[in-house]
């Protein structure tokens, strides 16, 4: 060689030009299995990273489960039109989702050193952190492309378009559904990173979504979080321990005429804006008018607890209805909807700000299960999206809707195995 | 002569898509029934039966065979850990099958000879089991593993000189059309000669030592450099694309004749490593998923996409160079990778076009899904590619 030593080819990165690369190449390999527990060692904390969900059951986790504080959720869409691939890729992240849900890596990190470790390693040392990976299928994955036409379920009809809907078909539907939730943010990302590597070259994903607060209280023992316009929303929501009324309102059972989706369930998902700055500068009363509760206490407007019934025949003196006619609390409840409940499981969520307006881009994931969403979701979003209160301050951007089959039975059991096979 | 997939069993479907080791083509000539499925094939003495399991890990009844053609049948019941099963001898991979996640199962053909092998199966509980072979096998083929990669990396030395000299001779090109004083021309001669350098780019980037940066000073962008020491090709083309101006400009195709120069005569007679090639094939996908999609590296003559070729083509050509001896090691991710070239290259081949002179579409035409479909098409390259330097180090 002349007047320059060389370096050996080694993967690098274009920004690095002009600094000191001469040794970076060296160091790249080997680095990560020091790493420790850094952020799970002290009491509570600990304890909660520890908090370890079953992945295998009856049912898929992450759905009658108490709603964990974080949400990464992915939709993606098969690039393969081989129907082995599909079934190899749903075998693989059923592998790995079974071992990230018990705290574990994908795979180990000190592989060769000319190799990239098999596991991304940033959730190394969190704990299960309560993970919970919920997978499901959207009605495009029934196209012609993998011959399941037949398979389809008809309770998984596209949703037609409902009143005021804003969707941006960009970040809407897609082929496969797949719902992260945790405690730690890092570990429910972590799922949607390495599904999406596990799946290069079978399938991308399409669009993503961060919740970084959870808005419902799906069991008896969590209180009710507030959403991003500072309301209790979901006091109602069906709870983990009203097995009746999973089995009646959640589960998908017998009636389907598809076998393969019994013990299974309907992911119904909108990414729905929130015009908070709109919403901060409406008074109180009509912001509890709109919702039908109490701000402070998240009573209803004829009660003076979180609990207390709500009365929608209640009467003010000059015979006006307490609960306004159009009111969130009423039109989203069992009693305008024949008894109809779903189970709500949303997450707040904030993407930075609007470029064209500059203001902040938030607002509710909301993410609901039911037996079937033509009975559920859609006639209750039909009646809220026509006179709901709140439709002044809210826009509906994403929508999706996702055939959630049964829960795992063992390792070598995957997502639609009985679909597929 | 590949088998065909047994349709009686599960399993058929993934023997469906892999590709049994090429040395078996060259085997004894009574393969043809061999590993057709079925449990009497069991007791074959060519034929090994794996079974992967969390409880036990990777378990091979049978540990001693006869040298020749020797097939294992692999089942994955229920270990998570586990999705691959290698042949292992010394340090080399013989053989193997992935994509095995629990409930999948599959097989893998190899040829071996007399001596100790080692069932690796990683993240298994018994991840080693060591595979007797006694005698020797009736024919091997002759190229070894060693000498197909050498005779790779050889050709890999010469695809780099010739480039290294195409772009010496447009570099000079491109000087004299500056000189010219004609803008049109010297615009062509910028598009003719930008190919020859992303082709070999990572070969530059070698000799990046400190303030010795040959590929910054062929090749730094705005603001990659303090304005001051901007040379290269992208000031030349800032003034013939953006200022349309010749002003100022042979001094610095001069400086960038000379860095070429430079870059020859440090490549001249190189050698490289196998591994080496494969590092630099991702290297250059990398340039085209950070630069090229994103149209950064031609801001001003919107040429990203001809680059973007020019890249694709450089990584295509280091893994074929690789591809002969990566299918002894591991058929099937040699296969994968060849075909996601090919689904790559066919994409970036829509937006071949005669309508301007660099045969491709200017970057301003790309939508966002375009852009993602590029990527996408990139990324599924890579993936299956990061797997390649670690084995073909080991071969």
């Amino acid at each position: 060689m002349p007047d320059r030593e060389r370096i050996p080819l080694q993967p690098s990165r274009r920004q690095f030009v002009g600094g000191s690369l001469g040794a970076a190449g060296a160091l790249v390999a080997g680095g990560a299995s020091g790493v420790a527990i850094g952020r799970a060692t002290d009491g509570p904390k600990a304890s909660a990273a520890a908090k370890q969900i079953p992945f295998y059951g009856e049912h898929q986790a992450g759905i009658a489960t108490p709603a964990q504080d974080r949400l990464a959720f992915a939709a993606f869409d098969l690039t393969t039109t081989d129907r082995t691939a599909v079934e190899v890729l749903l075998g693989t992240w059923a592998a790995a989702a079974a071992r990230m849900t018990a705290g574990e890596l994908i795979g180990p990190i000190d592989t060769a050193p000319q190799a990239p470790p098999i596991d991304t390693g940033e959730a190394l040392g969190l704990g299960p952190a309560a993970l919970t990976v919920t997978v499901g299928f959207g009605s495009s994955m029934f196209d012609d492309r993998f011959g399941l036409g037949k398979r389809r379920p008809t309770a998984l009809g596209d949703i037609p378009p409902l009143p005021r809907d804003a969707l941006r078909p960009e970040i809407s539907n897609g082929d496969i559904g797949v719902q992260a939730c945790s405690n730690d943010p890092q570990v429910a990302f972590h799922v949607i990173r390495n599904f999406a590597r596990l799946a290069r070259g079978t399938a991308i994903i399409r669009w993503s979504q961060l919740g970084f607060g959870r808005t419902s209280s799906t069991s008896t023992d969590q209180q009710t979080p507030r959403n991003l316009m500072g309301f209790k929303d979901g006091t109602n929501d069906i709870k983990v321990q009203d097995t009746a009324d999973l089995d009646d309102y959640v589960w998908v059972a017998g009636e389907t005429d598809q076998p393969w989706m019994r013990g299974g369930s309907y992911l119904v998902s909108r990414r729905i804006r929130m015009f908070i700055e709109s919403w901060d500068t409406d008074f109180l009363s009509d912001q509890e008018r709109v919702f039908g509760r109490f701000k402070t206490s998240g009573a209803p407007l004829t009660g003076k607890h979180e609990f207390d019934p709500v009365e929608l025949g209640a009467k003010k003196p000059d015979g006006t209805p307490v609960i306004s006619l159009n009111a969130h609390i009423r039109l989203a409840g069992p009693a305008s909807h024949g008894g109809q409940k779903i189970l709500r499981r949303g997450y707040s969520f904030t993407d930075g700000i609007d470029p064209n307006t500059g203001l902040l881009d938030a607002g509710l994931f909301f993410i609901a299960y039911q037996k079937d969403p033509r009975k559920q979701f859609v006639p209750i979003q039909q009646l809220l999206g026509s006179r709901d209160n709140l439709n002044e301050y809210i826009q509906h951007t994403s929508s999706a809707l996702f055939a959630v089959p049964r829960g795992l039975s063992g390792a070598g059991d995957w997502w639609g195995k009985d679909l597929l096979r | 002569m590949l088998r065909t997939p047994s349709s009686t069993t599960r399993a058929a479907g993934l023997a469906g898509v892999m590709i049994v080791a090429s040395l078996v083509l060259t085997a004894c000539g009574s393969s043809g029934s061999r590993g057709d499925g079925g449990a009497m094939q069991a007791d074959d003495s060519h034929t090994a039966t794996v079974t992967i399991t969390a409880a036990n890990g990777c378990q091979i009844p049978t540990t001693s065979y006869p040298a020749g053609a020797l097939t294992f049948k692999i089942a994955n019941q229920d270990a998570t850990a586990v999705s691959e099963v290698e042949l292992i001898s010394g340090e080399r991979i013989v053989g193997e099958k992935e994509n095995l996640p629990p409930g999948f199962s599959g097989t893998f053909s190899v040829d071996v000879e007399g001596g100790t092998y080692s069932l690796y199966c990683p993240g298994a509980k018994q991840e080693n089991t060591a595979i007797t072979v006694t005698g020797s096998a009736p024919s091997l083929t002759g190229g070894s593993v060693a000498a197909l990669l050498k005779s790779g990396t050889d050709d890999y030395a010469k695809y780099v000189t010739l480039q290294a000299g195409y772009l010496l001779s447009s570099a000079k090109a491109l000087r004299s059309a500056i000189a010219s004083g004609d803008l049109a021309s010297a615009q062509a001669a910028y598009e003719k000669a930008r190919p020859f350098y992303e082709k070999i780019e990572p070969v530059a980037e070698s000799f990046t030592i400190g303030k010795n940066n040959l590929d910054s000073d062929i090749d730094a962008r705005a603001g990659d450099v303090p304005a001051a020491r901007w040379e290269g090709f992208h000031p030349i083309e800032k003034a013939l694309f953006q200022d349309k101006s010749l002003e100022g400009l042979a001094r610095l195709a001069a400086g960038l004749v000379v860095n070429v120069e430079k870059l020859q005569k440090l490549t001249n007679g190189l050698t490289y490593q196998a591994y080496e090639l494969a590092n630099g094939a991702q290297d250059l996908l990398d340039e085209v998923a950070t630069s090229k999609i994103t149209g950064e590296e031609e801001r001003y003559s919107h040429i990203d996409l001809l680059d973007f070729q020019a890249n694709d083509e450089g990584a295509e050509q280091a893994f074929a160079e690789l591809q002969s001896a990566l299918t002894t090691i591991d058929p099937q991710l040699t296969a994968t990778i060849a075909s996601r070239f090919t689904s790559l290259d066919a994409l970036v081949d829509t937006y071949r076009t005669g309508s301007n002179p660099s045969g491709f579409d200017y970057y301003g035409v790309l939508t966002q899904i375009d852009k993602r479909k590029l990527a996408a098409a990139v990324k599924a390259v890579q993936e299956p590619l990061s797997q390649v330097a670690s084995k073909v180090a080991k071969a």
